[in-house]
């Protein structure tokens, strides 16, 4: 039972992250979109595969080694495109940045 | 007047004892603790992958990841901690400081995730560049904190800077509630800030 709501969570969950890289307004805010709503579904959908599956205890501990790797990868990789954007120029829509005042 | 030099010398001695017990705890581990605790995490890596619990396989194994872990001991345990024996170590991180971790950074993502979702139908954002202040210094320490900031809800992290000995961090929030530095730094790092002390200097 469990499964099938961890599945349902996390396609929610990665169609709300991609309607908001088309809704949101610049780079930094699409990123946030991204980021969290990938790396939650995609996590929550491996948890549904592993409590599913009947396949030995290898191959579900295998599964769980790719979800610790999605958590780890994908806010590094957020973090060097965002890096990457604000070296290249592209201004931020906000209210307030720090960042500019300590590197004019 | 006169107790001015009592003050400060008081004062004095308070910071020295503090720097004394900062440089201990700044230590490097020992080399075999070094290399056993490298050790099991590539043997437990290799388990999983080969997924083989032959006796062969196991000790060509632990004689291979032996051999790298020598190598490479300063690569993943550099920046834990000083503190207690090697099991004593072992147990208090698989009992109790790994299943709170998870428990904390589950409900976190899961609650990101919601509000994400909150965003995206109101958009009711206000985004704005945040600098806050850490006090985790060692550079695995800095990175685990940051992947954690970014996984937490409305935040994102944008560059880190080390200056005079301290760690500050740059991050983007969608919604700016605050621009005071305690207070918005309370806010985004939470406990997450306490946990890591406890491992990483």
């Amino acid at each position: 039972m469990i499964e099938y709501l961890l599945l349902a969570f996390g396609e929610i969950a990665m169609i709300f992250g991609a309607l908001g890289i088309l809704r949101f307004p610049d780079v930094y805010t699409r990123l946030h979109a991204a980021t969290k709503c990938d790396t939650g579904g995609a996590m929550t959908i491996l948890l549904a595969l592993i409590i599913y599956t009947d396949a030995s205890i290898f191959i579900k501990l295998k599964l769980l080694v790719l979800a610790f790797l999605i958590a780890l990868i994908n806010p590094m990789i957020s973090h060097a495109i965002a890096k990457g954007a604000y070296k290249y120029g592209i201004k931020p829509k906000v209210v307030v940045d720090m960042y500019a005042w300590d590197n004019p | 007047m006169s107790r001015v030099p009592f003050y400060l010398k008081e004062r004095l001695e308070e910071i020295h004892k503090r720097m004394l017990y900062e440089k201990y705890e700044t230590q490097k581990l020992p080399v075999w603790e070094r290399i056993t605790l490298t050790w099991i995490v590539l043997f437990s890596f290799w388990v999983v992958i080969t997924a083989n619990t032959s006796l062969d396989n196991l000790i060509i194994g632990g004689i291979a990841t032996l051999i790298i872990a020598s190598f490479m001991r300063d690569m993943l345990m550099e920046d834990v901690r000083h503190r207690g024996h090697l099991i004593e170590k072992i147990i208090y991180f698989l009992l109790l400081y790994a299943p709170q971790y998870l428990i904390i950074m589950a409900f976190r993502l899961i609650e990101s995730n919601m509000k994400v979702a909150k965003n995206v139908i109101f958009m009711d954002i206000k985004p704005g560049i945040i600098k806050i202040k850490t006090d985790l210094h060692s550079d695995t320490g800095v990175t685990i904190l940051a992947n954690s900031i970014t996984l937490t809800p409305g935040t994102l992290t944008l560059d880190v800077s080390k200056k005079l000995g301290e760690t500050y961090l740059y991050v983007h929030w969608i919604y700016a509630e605050t621009l005071n530095r305690e207070k918005a730094g309370e806010k985004i790092k939470g406990d997450i800030e306490e946990w890591l002390k406890r491992i990483f200097w």
